[in-house]
């Protein structure tokens, strides 16, 4: 009886570390479906490296959900983490971009401007 | 003995899993980035992400040196990495934003420059044609004055003269009682003072024109007295006009004595008439 017991002490906090009772991890994974929503909305697939960096959230994400239904929760955790990283990492790949074509833009306006102020001074 | 291989076979395996494990992929990649992001534009454009990446790294490494090459190395390495990457990429942009502002800058910097150079040659414009207005308003003021004094002349003349257009020329007559005492060649005062009108309405006429002064007299008296008596007053009336500005070449003086009445010699005022000083504008001929 009291090796039983004994038994029985020493087997759950055993259990725990094994990950068993490590609870489900939906917040994580709510919140690194939400950044890699963010990153397809901001035109992370229409950006190389952002795209990349999409697409390896997204397949960590699914692998987490898959080890999430498997009962292992510590490895879920971990691929979110992962897969929260990338998923901000396409999201500022995805506005570099856009920051870039704006100095392109920028410059075009500006070089328009220039001709039309000449234009105009030699009119006169 | 035995035991003593064993412990030493213990601590070297311990020694080759501390020391001698080489690092995983992803954490020589993060330590890559961050010597590379630590030099490059997130640095100056966001230190934050930059400094979250560094911590993370160095909880890949401290999980490295504890316990190698293990899972949660990798999984924290290649946050790591991730982050360092995420300081880069926003410092990159935030670069780029300043650029494109400072471009934009410029760019309405020259825009106002530009606006400011039109507004200020349309106040040259303006400030022009302002003066070519009081220029063009003095013009017309001018000409305005010169018609004023040339009618005033034609009036002032028409108190004491008879102009008139004929096929000769303009005639202007004067009546010889204004001019000369009877029997006299000298002009009166009076006289002199409407010369000197005379010689201002002359002198607007067209300087190539030529003037020819004539004398004329009653029937009264011998004919070769008159026709002495006119020539005398005709260049009486002549140098004094050449006095008053009139070129000496343009102008002659001629004597009609009796010959050329315009009214009756039989009574007082046709003699008045007769007596009478003609002064003759001729238009320059085409051929001069």
């Amino acid at each position: 009886m009291s090796s039983w017991i004994f038994s029985l002490v020493v087997a759950t906090p055993l259990l725990a570390s094994c990950g068993a009772s490590v609870p489900p991890p939906t917040q994580r994974m709510a919140d690194a479906q939400s950044a890699h929503r963010s990153a397809q909305e901001l035109g992370a697939n229409e950006v190389p490296e952002a795209q990349l960096s999409l697409k390896l959230a997204g397949d960590q994400i699914a692998q987490a959900d898959k080890a999430m239904s498997e009962g292992e929760n510590a490895r879920a955790d971990s691929l979110l983490i992962r897969a929260q990283a990338d998923a901000e990492l396409a999201i500022a790949q995805a506005r570099e971009e856009k920051s870039s074509a704006g100095v392109t833009d920028a410059v075009t306006d500006s070089a328009a401007q220039k001709a039309t102020n000449a234009g105009q001074g030699a009119v006169k | 003995m035995k035991t003593i291989h064993g412990a030493l076979a213990v601590v070297t395996m311990a020694l080759a899993a501390c020391s001698s494990t080489p690092p995983p992929k992803d954490l020589t990649s993060a330590r890559a980035a961050y010597d590379r992001a630590s030099q490059g534009p997130a640095q100056e454009h966001d230190p934050a992400d930059l400094d979250a990446g560094k911590k993370q790294l160095d909880r890949a490494e401290a999980s490295f040196e504890e316990d190698g090459d293990t899972q949660e190395t990798r999984d924290r390495a290649y946050v790591a990495l991730r982050k360092i990457e995420l300081a880069e990429s926003v410092g990159r942009s935030r670069q780029s934003d300043k650029k494109a502002e400072s471009v934009e800058d410029a760019m309405h910097a020259a825009q106002g420059r530009a606006v400011a150079n039109t507004s200020a040659e349309l106040g040259r414009a303006k400030s022009q044609l302002a003066t070519q207005g009081i220029a063009l308003q003095d013009e017309r003021s001018r000409r305005m004055d010169a018609e004023k004094r040339a009618q005033q002349a034609a009036a002032d003349l028409a108190k004491f003269a008879t102009v008139k257009q004929e096929e000769r020329g303009m005639v202007i007559s004067l009546s010889g009682s204004v001019l000369f005492a009877s029997g006299k060649s000298e002009l009166l005062p009076a006289a002199q003072a409407r010369l000197t009108e005379v010689a201002t309405a002359l002198s607007r006429e067209d300087p190539l024109s030529k003037i020819v002064v004539e004398g004329h007299t009653d029937s009264q008296g011998s004919a070769p007295f008159n026709q002495e008596l006119s020539q005398r007053r005709a260049q009486s009336v002549r140098d004094y006009l050449v006095t008053r500005g009139i070129a000496g070449d343009r102008v002659v003086a001629q004597g009609f004595g009796l010959t050329r009445a315009i009214a009756d010699n039989g009574s007082a005022e046709g003699r008045a008439n007769n007596r009478r000083v003609e002064i003759v504008v001729q238009p320059p001929t085409p051929a001069q």
